[in-house]
């Protein structure tokens, strides 16, 4: 069974939640959970929680990372926080995989730190899981993007990368046996959207291995049209904040609606069990965390206000990565490109 | 010297230490959440029924090691399941192979014929009446170890009859106890009239409490550090070496039993010391000593070791300062503090509730 190291301070509810999701991971599965904090706090935590104690241990560490502070001066100046420590302990083999639900960018840069890069990968990439609409029975409900943040600005050799490694992620986490892969443009030719996207439209045209789809447009994003969409940091953070701000706005609208009028609040809760199946196809708590890609060992990044559930399944998926070797995955399609 | 001499010396060298073992879900493997089970259960043959892991193996393991050290130990079941499957349990327990003195159903048939049919479900009164019983029975210097798991109320029956055995539960404070409990007005007369016959020194070391319904630890923390939750048997072993009931090659035969029969890892079982520790249940001292000798005798993983000499020293000097700033109860023999049995009740049952407490975890 392989060891997931999980920070434990790491989160806007920390380490509560993220301790609880362990528990839970520990009686439901053989995982063995390697939890990085403040021993005290944990261990008080846990007693309060059913656990199995044969799957958890503790790397004892005070001190962690804010939500808010500077990533470069923490991850250049805490050695003991709790992300670098685990992410130590992944480096150093005691661990196979990491995850955390703490600061983006401190967990970008604390695995550029200690983890290598593929060979042949040029730069890592985070990925977005989203929900979106399913076009055919069976299809998955939850699509990648990326990346979501870990770059800035790419050139193409670099987006036709995240390509494959999203594509092969896909095939290995949500077994799609030849996942639909897009490229984000502001339109479906491929002359559109500028040098870069031209040229990266262009060499994933040419590659057989690679079930390329085309250009989508930020309509299509929410649709099954693809199973990866590709994009640059910039864009693909804000497409994903976009859509997490729609739905917390549709939630609000819709609690405001249900207080002012009675007629409303009839309505909603006739529509309840619809509005309970999209609740769950947007519950992020059930795909725990989105993979940074293109290093050797796996990192799960968990949503910042991630609850118990969600660590326990992002517990889960970066278990089934160490087991579905992805980076092998990703590492032999580079490989095949070259 | 060892820290496991150490605390046998402060015993009377030839004291009988007597095992009390509750069956179903602490020696047994027992399912009846459903009547279906139960009934599949109550007609299941000695060879169908399954021991929870370990449990044979610390059994034996208790009884080497007294026999050992120069003392009896003595072993008896006490059950709250009829009579009628007194057979199979036998035969069971004559499979297991397991040396015992002394086994005690609740005739549950005896209480229908009376028409108490609550006094099917409550057995604090059943239990505490038995557990008395055998005390007056035994040697007047036995020590005891109680073992119960955490389905129905096993850690409040063990501690009432160590604090009335220890003198400390009062008649006029053990009767509203049992009544607010919901005991049988029988049986609340035939405690205080065995109650009054065998008061005399603490003669429990220990309660432990099989956690196989994964009751958090924190539950039990009323009860004091008298009663210990344990995940496995291992890790009630690693206790009992602590106080000096086993030595390390027995507890060590207990976690290789685990591991080759029971699909228990190396790693497992280190992990179930280490959380022993962070509970406060064993020092870290004689964790750190007994840990180091499993490792040698392969029980353990040998991983732990590879780690630096300077990074175990920091890390154990940081458990240390952090133990102490958090004024934690001790690890080591439990103190003699009078439970709160109010406090207990309050939390098994708010006030004002008169239902009984049976079948909740204690």
């Amino acid at each position: 069974m392989p060891t997931i190291a999980i920070d434990a301070m790491g989160g806007d509810h920390a380490p509560g939640e993220i301790v609880r999701g362990v528990a839970r991971a520990s009686l439901k599965t053989d995982i063995e959970c390697l939890l990085v904090g403040d021993e005290r706090r944990i261990q008080e935590i846990l007693e309060t929680v059913p656990y199995n104690p044969e799957h958890i241990s503790i790397v004892d560490c005070r001190d962690a990372i804010g939500m808010d502070e500077d990533p470069h001066e923490a991850v250049k100046n805490r050695r003991d926080a709790s992300l670098l420590v685990a992410a130590r302990a992944v480096a150093e083999g005691r661990a196979d995989a990491m995850i955390s639900a703490g600061n983006t960018a401190a967990c970008v840069l604390t695995c550029a730190r200690y983890f290598r890069l593929l060979k042949g990968i040029r730069r890592a990439a985070l990925a977005g899981v989203y929900p979106r609409h399913t076009e055919y029975t069976g299809q998955d409900p939850l699509a990648l993007l990326l990346d979501v943040g870990a770059t800035i600005r790419c050139e193409s050799e670099e987006l036709v990368q995240f390509a494959l490694m999203g594509s092969a992620y896909a095939r290995r986490i949500s077994k799609v046996p030849s996942p639909r892969v897009a490229l984000l443009n502001m339109g479906v030719e491929g002359t559109k959207g500028g040098e870069t996207l031209v040229a990266a439209y262009r060499r994933l045209r040419r590659m057989p291995a690679l079930n390329f789809v085309g250009n989508v447009e930020g309509n299509d994003v929410a649709r099954g049209r693809a199973d990866v969409i590709v994009c640059e940091g910039l864009l693909g953070s804000v497409v994903l904040k976009l859509v997490e701000g729609i739905a917390d706005v549709f939630t609000d609208v819709a609690s405001a609606a249900a207080r002012r009028r009675l007629s409303w609040r009839i309505g909603l809760a006739l529509l309840a069990r619809g509005i309970e199946r999209l609740r769950r196809l947007t519950d992020y708590t059930q795909y725990g965390g989105a993979p940074i890609l293109g290093f050797e060992n796996v990192f799960i990044k968990c949503h910042g206000r991630s609850n118990a559930r969600a660590v326990a399944n992002a517990v889960k998926v970066a278990a089934k990565a160490v087991r579905d070797r992805v980076p092998a995955e990703i590492a032999e399609a580079v490989a095949a490109l070259r | 010297m060892s820290p496991l001499r150490i605390h046998r010396a402060q015993r009377p060298a030839l004291a009988p230490v007597i095992c009390r073992w509750d069956l179903d879900k602490t020696y047994l493997r027992s399912d009846f959440d459903s009547l279906r089970q139960l009934l599949r259960t109550a007609f299941e043959r000695a060879e169908d029924k399954v021991d929870v892991p370990g449990v044979a193996a610390l059994i034996k393991a208790i009884k080497k090691a007294a026999e050992r050290h120069g003392r009896a130990a003595l072993v008896y079941f006490i059950s709250a399941s009829p009579p009628q499957i007194g057979k199979a349990i036998r035969e069971k327990l004559a499979l297991d192979g397991i040396p015992y003195d002394g086994i005690v159903f609740k005739d549950q048939l005896a209480q229908l014929k009376r028409g108490k049919l609550r006094n099917l479900r409550e057995h604090v009164g059943f239990k505490l009446v038995e557990l008395l019983r055998g005390r007056l029975d035994a040697p007047a210097d036995a020590r005891e170890l109680l073992f119960g798991d955490d389905w129905e109320s096993d850690s409040l029956i063990y501690s009432l009859y160590a604090d009335v055995l220890a003198g400390r539960l009062a008649v006029d404070r053990l009767v509203p106890i049992l009544r607010r409990i919901g005991v049988d007005a029988r049986l609340v007369d035939q405690v205080v009239a065995l109650a009054a016959r065998v008061a005399g020194p603490d003669a429990v070391d220990r309660i432990f409490i099989n956690l196989e319904r994964r009751t958090p630890p924190a539950t039990f923390r009323l009860f004091g550090p008298r009663v210990v939750p344990t995940f496995n048997y291992f890790q009630t072993a690693v206790v009992l070496g602590a106080d000096g009931h086993l030595d390390v090659e027995d507890v060590a035969a207990v976690g290789r039993t685990l591991v080759e029969r029971s699909g228990y890892t190396a790693r497992g079982l280190e992990n179930s010391l280490g959380d022993l520790v962070r509970r406060a249940a064993v020092s870290l001292n004689i964790a750190e000593r007994m840990g180091a000798e499993l490792r040698a005798a392969g029980v353990l993983s040998a991983e732990a070791r590879a780690r630096s000499r300077w990074r175990r020293m920091r890390d154990a000097f940081r458990r240390l300062r952090r133990r102490r700033k958090a004024r934690r109860t001790p690890a080591g023999p439990p103190t003699r503090a009078a439970v709160d049995y109010a406090a207990i009740l309050d939390r098994l049952r708010p006030p004002g509730r008169e239902s009984p407490i049976e079948g909740r975890p204690a």
